[in-house]
């Protein structure tokens, strides 16, 4: 029993101690942490809108209308508004996918970029690729994108990764769904 | 002298990779480049520094039928704070590294050293200890790190070395590749290990 009391205090002693420490270094490192996510998040927001120095989170208008967008920021540079981010999560093959789309204020897409997903490696993965990104660039939000098997595609067209239709679609509605939220409160 | 001794120890004789095949999952993992494989035995080797120290401080505190929890609450703590300090000095690094970074608690060198060598030796000596056998894996992941790196992306730190024309033996990039490696390196140093000593006995 008394052996019983001794370990109990000696591990309830040993565990108060850490439990202080990582509570101390916790809070002196929360905030540059939180800097660095800020940091993070804006550098990845300006691969797709390079315009921007800065951005504003804005509250989405009516969510319910727009199941699949999750974030909508602003871009800023010199105090202009030059374009806006939405991030949208539409459902791919192996799941949801995280897209992010840059648009100018005329609605021209300056960038998408692809982030979570499950979709397979070699095929579904390759929708993240720059190669297959970059052809939504210089899109226009007057268009309702398509995505085609074969052929050339047009102006309002993207060639489906081959054996990856279902994540070639997943993005591109992603990116539909972000040109829909443009046209219906940014223009 | 001693102190230098068993740091030696830690790096060559009973290095924690080649010869006593502790933390193989970390080795195999982030070995993809070397610069991961760097930072991550250098991550190692603070945590297995500041647990050696911390161990050995209260060894004669703890007592002998609950020193596993409380080993692994030291070693958690600690790895807690390098992962959060690795946040904010080195978050390229924390971010390529991802989970094998809170992964070091489960890390077998760790608690092995804590048990073989903290728990029995001095301070200024368990810091030896976990400084040879950190630096000993550190050293192993580097050697893995860039052979994966220059075989299978063509590059070393990021710096390309062979040109457009070079293809990678993607292989060595994905965890067969490591396997294969890692068996080679052993084997070699195996057998070197075994004509050293084969000299020494026909002396």
């Amino acid at each position: 029993m008394k052996d019983i009391l001794r370990f109990g205090v000696i591990l309830f002693i040993i565990t108060a101690v850490a439990a202080a420490s990582l509570g101390y270094v916790n809070q002196i490192t929360k905030g540059p942490i939180e800097e660095q996510t800020i940091i993070a998040n804006n550098e990845a927001r300006r691969k797709i809108l390079p315009l921007a120095e800065s951005f504003n989170q804005l509250e989405i208008n009516v969510p319910e209308k727009y199941p699949i967008i999750t974030e909508a920021y602003e871009g800023i540079m010199n105090d202009n508004l030059v374009g806006y981010t939405l991030k949208t999560m539409p459902k791919g093959y192996g799941g949801i996918m995280e897209v992010t789309v840059g648009m100018d204020i005329e609605g021209n897409i300056t960038g998408v970029v692809v982030g979570n997903h499950n979709e397979t490696p070699g095929l579904g993965a390759k929708s993240k690729d720059p190669e297959f990104t970059n052809h939504y660039r210089g899109k226009r939000a007057d268009m309702d994108i398509l995505v085609i098997k074969s052929g050339n595609p047009k102006e309002n067209e993207v060639s489906a990764i081959s054996g990856a239709t279902v994540s070639s679609r997943a993005v591109t509605s992603g990116v539909n769904e972000a040109i829909r939220y443009f046209n219906e409160n940014f223009k | 002298m001693k102190f230098f001794k068993i740091v030696f120890n830690g790096l060559k004789t009973e290095n924690p990779t080649f010869v006593q095949l502790l933390g193989m999952c970390p080795t195999l993992a982030v070995t993809t480049s070397a610069i991961n494989g760097v930072g991550m035995g250098l991550a190692t080797t603070a945590v297995l520094i500041g647990t050696n120290m911390v161990i050995s401080a209260l060894k004669s505190i703890i007592p002998d039928k609950i020193r596993i929890p409380a080993y692994v609450v030291v070693i958690a703590t600690i790895v807690t704070i390098v992962g959060l300090m690795m946040k904010v000095y080195v978050p390229e690094l924390d971010k390529a590294l991802g989970l094998f970074i809170p992964l070091i608690v489960v890390n077998c060198i760790i608690l092995a050293r804590a048990e073989a060598f903290a728990s029995k030796n001095s301070v200024i000596h368990s810091m030896a200890d976990g400084l040879g056998n950190g630096l000993g894996f550190a050293a192993a992941l580097f050697l893995i790190g860039s052979i994966r790196e220059i075989l299978g992306a063509g590059s070393w730190f990021g710096m390309s070395l062979f040109g457009e024309a070079y293809q990678p033996a993607l292989i060595m990039i994905l965890p067969p590749g490591a396997f294969l490696l890692l068996g080679s390196l052993m084997a070699f140093f195996n057998f070197m290990g075994s004509k050293k000593s084969a000299k020494k006995e026909a002396k």
